[in-house]
């Protein structure tokens, strides 16, 4: 699904220049779980950005689902992102204005669903999240796990191939936390592939492979069995 | 989607009320303004269009020059009505429409005065006043018929049928109502109450046929599909077949849709008139708009920080730019269409008091589906202009920075906030020096000396049995006491009603066209006006009797007469022979602005319109105009006492000035408001951003003083900045406006000093509370939150 060879993304300022990613290569299958782990500063999050279409890099080849993609403008990378990417963060993320509801139905829209077709969408997925009856609430009266519940309902809400997710647990307790990574878990049985940013061994247990990055590069890779 | 950007855009209004309450007062403050400007520019330019046959309609002209200038006005002889009729075949016919005069009406026991215009009996054909009672063709060939306005009619009748009954003008004359017309439009250059036949005029002996005599005005309507210009080319034989004296002189017809919007003309061309008002007004109108808008633009791009988040959120899952463009455009239009329904009640509330102030009758039309449609182009317009820049800023954010909290407001040097806010106050500060420099000029004009005492000076027409009873009125006034000096005069001392060239003295060059103010007096001019006597001596009919013909001289006219020795000379005007028996120091008979003219006052032999008398200063000015009022009931029983105040009189020469200046100040005083509410804002915003630093700093030890210094410094310095670039801009065009005053003030420095001190302090007003509130506030909750 993902093909990833010499990718670079270097940042510059007036006076530094910092390797974000270093000719880094990487390959994820469909179905995948995988996990990315480093330290601070490894370029964990440069390279989910660019996976999820949200930035380019600056040379090498990124392959998406068979399409070069490296080089593609902003809306063609928003295009396919709306598509084909759902996004999971760790501070949630949530429009602070719009409802539950709302927050959920809001890729359907720029998907261009119709209304009818998204109230049943929507409402079948806030099921399956069990948030079903927060629907009418606002992001500020919901917990942390809730929130990341609506979080994952929206990154999903349009049947995405591929779930990023920046930390999802970061801002939770453990036991919030452990729901939640069993909801990706659930998703990624049902097919999804995930790539996962995370600080946490406990977390990472749950995927399949853990890439290990330092500097802009991978380091390390462990398959979990 | 629109739903969804509707929802949002709503909740966010709710969630901000400050932030709401400030942008929508300001865009209605703003629309408001400019809908009143629009109203009024579209009433100016409705004027005269409402006649059927608008495109044929002309006005004739004349064009003269004196000594080296080229002069146009728009008084004709009597005369040449009949000539352009006979002569110019492109017009089909004119009409000549006297000036209006009132005149005392009875019918039965009813009594009113009725402003009445001696006309053509073309008339009615040439300009639509519909017909409502009898017939339009025929109403004005009578020289015993009139024809009245409708409200008249309901005066005088009631309801009875108006037709066929006599009204009795001034005492002396018995018309017959031939016709009822609808009553003129506001915005009609002709206003009148009465229209009576040109016969009429002539029966009385007031048509004459002389050439020289400029004192009516003449319209044509030309044929259909005949050309101006064709008929203005044939105008140039015909000016040398009546033999004018003046090369450069003649006749030109003048299209309808120009006499209210230009009608103004330097050298013969034609420069501007009214339409340079609404070309002012128009640009004043759009910047107060502008300035509403540019609050908005602030404002949002300063709320971006909180609304960086929802963009980039909005990114990740989908949203394209444009769909973003479209959410912030659509916000800003709904804001501008709350400000649009406000700015309407804001319309509303003001009408009165805007009508009032310029004599207008402007209504807001609630029926008209084209006034809506504009309205709602207005509000699209406001919510596009003012929603673009928001629009392209906030929907450019990077959802990689933003959602990192990456995002940071930007601090360099110049900013597009910092550019508009300059833009702001530089407007506020250019209309704050003109709205002082018109009115120093005002003040200037107003201090300046008019020549004569205006102290408990009262003048009143002579109307019906006025002149004849002269002397009697003259006596009793100053037997009674009331009065401690009378004299009669041709026009009011605020004004002069005729001038000539015509005029001739020994030693008078071939080629000199001087034009001298004309003005008539009794003895006792220069008394009872408290003029300055330079040589000779007043009108004294007893001592002297031959000063029926005894004419004075103003300075100005000594000089353009090159006399050295005035005193004895004589002068030739009208077939007469005047003598000179004094000089006055000049006086001010026209404009407080502009330079005195040569004039020159005949004695009794002259004409009169007038008497002027000075109170006795001994009683109370009510004591002597109720004594005032009993005398003149007494000589000319049938008509009311209206007098006037020398010192009112001339004191409405300012009248244009004034209302000029009130607008500068009101436009400035809207300008600064919104001005300051966006100011207000953005020291809310930026009070609320530096929180932490505010802690911190206080922390550290900083005292309140320093801290509200900090905040306010930054914008100081902007308003300091627009100040530095408005003044030279203010300069300027407070300049090219004083250019066209011959006695004018100067533009001190004091006027931009002031100016500088006084935006200083409403904006350090402005931004403190909310910095001193800042500062006040305790440092332990600000560095919590972290």
């Amino acid at each position: 699904m993902i093909k990833i060879s010499q990718l670079e993304k270097i940042y510059r300022t007036e006076e530094v220049e910092t390797v974000a990613l270093n000719k880094l290569s990487l390959e994820v299958k469909e179905g995948e779980f995988v996990a990315i782990m480093g330290p601070s500063g490894c370029g964990k999050s440069t390279l989910l950005n660019i996976l999820g279409l949200l930035d380019d890099p600056d040379a090498g080849s990124f392959v998406f689902n068979g399409i070069e993609v490296a080089g593609f403008n902003e809306r063609k990378r928003a295009d396919l992102r709306k598509r084909n990417i759902g996004f999971v963060f760790q501070s949630f993320n949530l429009i602070d204005e719009l409802t539950v509801y709302e927050n959920v139905e809001l890729p359907l829209i720029y998907t261009g669903v119709k209304p009818a077709e998204r109230k049943k969408i929507v409402e079948d997925v806030l099921d399956k999240m069990v948030i079903m009856h927060r629907r009418n609430h606002y992001p500020q009266q919901l917990s942390g796990g809730q929130q990341q519940r609506v979080a994952v309902a929206r990154a999903v809400v349009n049947n995405p191939k591929l779930i990023l997710a920046d930390e999802p647990t970061g801002n939770l307790d453990s036991s919030n936390g452990n729901e939640v990574m069993q909801l990706l878990t659930d998703l990624n049985e049902q097919g999804t592939t995930i790539i996962m940013v995370t600080h946490s061994e406990h977390d990472a247990r749950y995927s399949h492979r853990i890439i290990r990055m330092l500097d802009g590069q991978t380091v390390m890779e462990n398959i979990m069995v | 989607m629109l739903y969804s950007y509707l929802k949002i855009a709503f909740r966010n209004l709710g969630k901000y009320k400050g932030f709401s309450a400030i942008n929508i007062l300001g865009l209605a403050v703003g629309m408001a303004s400019a809908i009143l400007i629009f109203l009024w520019i579209s009433h100016e330019i409705s004027y005269d269009r409402f006649h059927e046959k608008k495109d044929r309609i002309y006005e004739a002209w004349n064009k003269g020059s004196f000594n080296g200038k080229l002069s146009c006005w728009n008084t004709t002889p009597k005369i040449l009505a009949k000539a352009l009729q006979s002569d110019i075949p492109e017009i089909e016919t004119t009409t000549r429409v006297n000036w209006t005069d009132s005149y005392l009406t009875k019918f039965g026991e009813k009594t009113i005065m009725m402003k009445a215009s001696v006309v053509d009996s073309t008339f009615l054909q040439v300009f639509s006043f519909p017909v409502l009672k009898g017939d339009s063709a025929s109403a004005l060939m009578n020289p015993t018929g009139t024809v009245i306005t409708l409200s008249t009619a309901q005066k005088l009748f009631g309801n009875e049928n108006p037709i066929g009954k006599i009204l009795e003008l001034n005492e002396q004359y018995q018309l017959t109502v031939t016709a009822v017309v609808q009553d003129p439009p506001n915005n009609s250059r002709f206003q009148f109450e009465c229209l009576v036949p040109w016969s009429f005029l002539r029966s009385q002996g007031g048509d004459d046929d002389y050439w020289g005599n400029n004192s009516t005005r003449t319209y044509a309507l030309l044929k259909p599909g005949t050309n101006a210009e064709t008929a203005n080319a044939k105008l140039v034989e015909f000016r040398k077949k009546y033999d004018r004296d003046d090369p450069k002189g003649g006749f030109f017809l003048y299209p309808i849709e120009r006499w209210r919007l230009y009608s103004n003309f330097t050298e013969g061309v034609e420069e501007g008139g009214m339409i340079e008002y609404i070309r002012i007004f128009s640009i004043v109108g759009a910047i107060i708009l502008l300035i509403a808008c540019i609050n908005f633009m602030n404002l949002s791009t300063a709320k971006s920080e909180k609304r960086a988040k929802e963009v980039g959120i909005r990114k990740v899952i989908g949203a394209m730019r444009h769909n973003l463009m479209g959410q912030f455009l659509g916000e800003s239009i709904l804001i501008a269409f709350l400000a649009g329904l406000l700015a309407i009640v804001l319309v509303q509330l003001t009408l009165p008091s805007f009508n009032t102030f310029t004599g207008k009758i402007v209504r807001l039309d609630y029926t008209n589906a084209w006034a809506w449609t504009l309205w709602f182009g207005f509000i699209l317009l406001t919510g596009l202009i003012a929603g673009s820049y928001p629009a392209f800023f906030l929907s450019g954010f990077q959802p990689t920075k933003v959602l990192k909290g990456a995002f940071k407001k930007t601090q360099a040097a110049i900013n597009p906030r910092k550019v508009l806010v300059v833009l702001q106050f530089t407007f506020a500060i250019v209309l704050i020096i003109c709205t002082l420099v018109i009115n120093k000029q005002i003040n200037h004009a107003r201090n300046r000396n008019n020549g004569y005492n205006k102290d408990q000076l009262v003048y009143y027409f002579m109307t019906g049995t006025t002149e004849k009873n002269y002397t009697l009125i003259k006596n009793e006034l100053l037997s009674s006491g009331t009065a401690v000096s009378v004299t009669k005069t041709s026009a009011p001392l605020t004004e002069g009603w005729s001038n000539t060239w015509g005029i001739n003295w020994k030693g008078k060059q071939e080629n000199d066209r001087t034009l001298f103010d004309r003005f008539c007096a009794d003895q006792q001019f220069v008394t009872t006006a408290g003029l300055e006597l330079v040589k000779g001596r007043d009108f004294d009919l007893e001592t002297h009797p031959s000063d029926s013909t005894a004419i004075l001289l103003n300075e100005s006219a000594v000089a353009a007469m090159g006399f050295k020795d005035p005193i004895g000379q004589t002068l030739q005007d009208n077939g007469r022979d005047w003598t000179v028996v004094g000089v006055i120091k000049d006086f001010i008979l026209h404009s407080p602005f502009a330079k005195t003219q040569p004039m020159f006052i005949q004695g009794a032999k002259g004409w009169f319109n007038v008497i002027h008398f000075r109170l006795n200063a001994a009683n109370s000015v009510s004591e002597n105009l109720k004594k005032a009022a009993s005398i003149f009931k007494k000589f000319n029983p049938s008509y009311p006492f209206d007098y006037t105040f020398v010192d009112e009189a001339y004191g409405a020469k300012f009248e244009e000035e004034k209302k000029m200046g009130s607008l500068a100040a009101l436009f400035a005083g809207l300008t600064i408001f919104i001005s300051c509410m966006g100011l207000f804002g953005l020291a809310t915003y930026m009070a609320a951003t530096r929180f932490k630093e505010i802690g911190i700093r206080k922390v550290l030890g900083a005292s309140v003083a320093s801290i509200t210094t900090l905040l306010s410094k930054d914008f100081l310095t902007l308003v300091l900045l627009s100040f530095l670039i408005a003044s030279p801009l203010a300069w300027l065009l407070m300049n090219q406006w004083l250019e066209s005053y011959a006695y004018k003030t100067a533009i001190d420095g004091w006027i931009f000093l002031v100016t500088g001190v006084v935006s200083m302090l409403i904006a350090v007003l402005t931004t403190s509370i909310q910095a001193i509130k800042a500062a006040l506030s305790n440092p332990v909750k600000s560095l919590k939150s972290e």
